[in-house]
């Protein structure tokens, strides 16, 4: 086993970059402060973003509440004063940077403008813009697109469908997709938008 | 020396010694401040954050445990944002904390309960965490409960200071958890069942294992009275139900050195309603021990001792009571009318050690100089001087020893690890002595007496106020240590004690603080015993157990098996069925530890209350009402009267040869175990001896 460097909080800082969607910077910053650079030496800081990782997974996970938000502000208030080093403060601080900004009382309406948050997007597959060519459901991992290749002789095909109960929104099929026919569209819209089954 | 310094908490004008912290402070004038991790004497770690002050020009609040207080400091203790900061910390604890207070042992007496009270949390308002940690029960005497643990350290810093150094935690953070090295048992690891953890823990996690559905804190009686099973007589409490013992604590306050108590003394308890316990006087009819009436038994026993009146003999053990000797003292001059009467102290320490030994406080000592004495927790052998000295040290003492490991043979009492493999460090705590000298003691101490003479002398030529002293060999640096010292002291071995107390002598001629010097005993009331007069002036101990007496009275639990050849009639008096009294021809039951009420002198020199936790069992009576309802039987009654116990002698400004005294050399780990067979034999303490054994 080679001993791994400790990573610094300014790295984790850039990497969360990879993100748009606030929340999930937030989420991806404290899950590796957890992992790395947290000393466990002082309660408010090592418990307090144990519970700020759980709040933050609930609000991604589409199960988030007004009291995830509210918990979230106080943990972050109590770090900022209370943590005994500067670690604490700073995830804080870092924290506190986008906690009120509008992003996260979307997501509590389950809507994540930047449709990073897995749960609450859905991949469709625009029906106007498909050529049926097969592509994305080759490579499909979880067998969740349904439809038939086109047969050039034969017409009377339909475009292709994403199932959304086996859809691991792993992304594999935007980028094959030659016509860009497939969309992220947020999961609300899209029940909004479905017709109910009766 | 620490000034006063003059502080206001929360508008109370506090005056406290400096150095002193604000939680220490605020405690001394009734004003609490939270906290969990916080153990008072040890400095503070400022984990738990609960401990948080506002103080007046600070910006922002500071936490109390490792904060001192300063001249004019303004503190405030409870501030709307300091309630929310604590609520917080209260609130995330409890999220992973079973909240199971209705049936937890620990209600009553749990901090975090407490904390949930004072800050109206029902429940924690933030997510529950439940984890499933397996539960250390595979000893009777700690049991483990991660699941309750709060990650405050305390057990961690406890173990630590004192040297066992068992626990420590694995990971950081939610999910921590306290374990043995390997996370192995606690049998299997070097844990000496000391259970100061136990007495550190402030919730469920480290219990006592026996103490599911005995009652729970507010139903105990509680008494304070002192452990007499080796020479440390150390401060306990006891917590008895309804005329039983449910558990033993360590008594002495938080923040001595002192605080510590081993497995004999908190587990041991046992063997009070130990079958072998012996409720009822017996005599010998033919070749079996009878139940008899005391009338009966005392009758008999009182003719044998006065047929052979001045040939008669008594040994006592150096356990009994200040109250019990001075009784004893009585009945053998005046009812018996012999000088045949002797303690098994004679066997480890001389009169002078015992009566010229200074009092001492352990907590100011500044340099301890342990003197051929080899005390060791591992193998139970005088335990809680040897935690005492590792703590001081720890918190920043000199520890000089003198020994000669050849001439004091160090097997392990229950015979633990290889031979000159000695738990918790090479030649115990010389390990982590500033300053080692191996070899012959007394002439250690010559040395080290010539050294401080040859100062005071060139101090004198140079004239100059300061000691100047060079620092190359040990003797050297030991002087050296003398001279900063502020409160030094000496333990010696007891043979040793009037060599040591030649030091004493010489640094009076240097304008030193002349240290104090204490002979430690191998029994609690050794002390005591001496200063009562129990002091041979016929035929000595050593005498009358080889068949020196026709009549033998023996008291207490003595280290001989064996009724010694050349003893007509035997009459044994204890608490227990040891292998001499199944020999006796009389047995006269007395109260056990607990079951006694009087004084002794530790062997720090101070006079320590014993107090009666319970009552004796059966028809079983202290020991000097038994010495009384004898001297009655045999028609001259003697009645108790007050004593005083006489604290310090002043000792004869006189040197003495450095010698070690002859014939004191008896093996302090057997003689310990000896003392205490019916204790460890009779109590859960023996599934410890075994399991040591096995451990080899």
């Amino acid at each position: 086993m080679t001993e791994q460097k400790e990573k610094k909080l300014e790295d984790i800082k850039k990497e969360a970059e990879q993100y748009k969607c606030p929340v999930q910077k937030s989420l991806y910053f404290i899950a590796e402060f957890l992992s790395g650079p947290m000393c466990g030496r002082c309660f408010p800081c090592s418990f307090g973003s144990y519970e700020a990782r759980i709040r933050l997974r609930n609000i991604t996970e589409g199960k988030g509440t007004e009291d995830d938000i509210n918990k979230l502000k106080r943990i972050v208030e109590n770090m900022l004063e209370n943590s005994m080093c500067k670690k604490g403060k700073d995830t804080a601080v870092y924290m506190s940077e986008s906690i009120e900004l509008d992003s996260y009382s979307e997501h509590i309406s389950d809507v994540c403008r930047d449709k990073e948050c897995l749960s609450l997007i859905e991949y469709i597959i625009i029906p106007e813009q498909c050529i049926i060519c097969g592509d994305c459901q080759d490579v499909c991992k979880d067998n969740a697109i349904i439809g038939e290749k086109k047969k050039s002789y034969l017409s009377g095909y339909m475009p292709f469908e994403i199932v959304q109960k086996r859809c691991t929104k792993c992304g594999e099929c935007i980028k094959v997709c030659p016509t860009n026919a497939i969309e992220i569209v947020s999961a609300k819209e899209a029940r909004e938008k479905e017709p109910v089954a009766i | 020396m620490s000034k006063p310094v003059s502080l206001k908490i929360d508008g109370r004008d506090v005056k406290v010694l400096e150095g002193t912290n604000l939680i220490d402070a605020a405690e001394s004038s009734g004003i609490h401040i939270p906290n969990l991790c916080y153990l008072k004497g040890v400095r503070g770690i400022g984990a738990c954050r609960l401990c948080l002050v506002e103080i007046e020009g600070m910006k922002a609040p500071v936490i109390a445990c490792t904060t001192k207080v300063k001249e004019g400091m303004n503190v405030t203790t409870d501030t709307e944002k300091i309630r929310e900061m604590r609520k917080f910390v209260i609130d995330l604890i409890l999220s992973m904390h079973p909240l199971d207070c209705m049936t937890c042992t620990k209600a009553g007496v749990c901090n975090l309960q407490q904390y949930a009270y004072d800050f109206e949390l029902k429940e924690s308002t933030f997510t529950r965490k439940k984890f499933g940690f397996s539960i250390d029960e595979a000893n009777p005497f700690i049991k483990r409960e991660p699941d309750y643990c709060i990650l405050c350290g305390r057990c961690v810093r406890v173990c630590k200071e004192q040297g066992t150094n068992v626990l420590d935690f694995m990971g950081r953070g939610v999910g921590a958890r306290v374990i043995t090295a390997m996370d192995k048992p606690l049998q299997e690891s070097e844990c000496t069942f000391c259970g100061s953890c136990v007495d550190a823990c402030p919730v469920n996690a480290l219990l006592e294992a026996d103490r599911w559905r005995k009652g729970r804190e507010w139903e105990y009686t509680k008494i304070n009275s002192v452990c007499l099973s080796c020479g440390n007589g150390c401060d306990i409490t006891v917590s008895t139900k309804d005329g039983s013992i449910v558990k033993i604590n360590v008594g002495t306050e938080d923040s001595s050195v002192e605080r510590y108590i081993c497995a004999i003394g908190r587990f041991g308890f046992d063997s009070i309603t130990a079958d072998s316990r012996i409720t009822a006087p017996l005599k010998r009819i033919g070749n079996e021990l009878k139940e008899t009436t005391w009338d009966d038994a005392l009758k008999i026993a009182a003719e044998k001792l006065k047929e052979a009146g001045k040939g008669a003999g008594i040994v006592s053990t150096g356990n009994i009571l200040n109250q019990d000797a001075f009784v004893l003292g009585k009945l053998a001059s005046q009812a018996v009318k012999t000088k045949n009467v002797d303690t098994t102290v004679s066997l480890y320490a001389d009169e002078d050690s015992m009566k010229y030994s200074d009092s001492v406080d352990i907590d100011s000592a500044d340099l301890i100089v342990a003197v051929g004495i080899n005390p060791s927790q591992w193998e139970r052998v005088l335990p809680a001087l040897d935690a005492g000295i590792r703590k001081r040290v720890a918190r920043g003492a000199k520890l000089i020893v003198i020994n000669n490991p050849s001439e004091s043979p160090y097997t392990p009492l229950w015979k633990r690890g290889a031979e000159g493999d000695f738990k918790g460090g090479e030649g115990g705590f010389a390990s982590i002595a500033n300053i080692n000298i191996r070899g012959d003691e007394a002439s250690a101490l010559a040395q080290v007496a010539k050294a401080l003479k040859e100062l005071a002398v060139s101090g004198q030529q140079s004239g100059s106020q300061e000691i100047k002293t060079s620092e190359t060999s040990p003797i050297e640096q030991v002087v050296a240590l003398f001279v900063k010292a502020q409160n030094p002291v000496i333990f010696t071995a007891p043979s040793l004690f009037n060599a040591s107390v030649n030091i004493k002598l010489v640094t009076r001629h240097l304008s030193l603080v002349t240290p104090k010097v204490v002979a430690v005993p191998l029994e609690a009331n050794a002390r005591g015993v001496v200063s009562m007069g129990l002091i041979a002036e016929g035929k000595s101990y050593k005498d009358m157990v080889s068949g020196g007496a026709k009549v033998l009275y023996v008291i207490g639990e003595i280290p001989v098996n064996q009724r010694p050849k050349g003893v007509d009639f035997l009459i044994v008096q204890g608490s227990h069925m040891t292998e001499i009294a199944k020999q006796a021809d009389i047995v006269l039951p007395a109260s056990a530890l607990l079951e006694s009420e009087g004084t002794i002198i530790n062997y720090l020199g101070r006079v320590k209350d014993i107090i009666k936790a319970i009552e004796p069992a059966g028809s079983a009576k202290q020991h000097k009402d038994i010495f009384i309802a004898l001297s009655k039987a045999m028609g001259n009654p003697i009645r108790e009267s007050k004593i005083k116990t006489v604290l310090e002698v002043k000792a004869k400004a006189k040197f003495s040869p450095f010698e070690k005294r002859e014939g004191l050399d008896i093996n302090p780990n057997e003689f310990i175990e000896s003392i205490n067979k019916h204790v460890i034999n009779h109590s859960r303490l023996l599934w410890l001896k075994e399991t040591e054994k096995v451990a080899v």
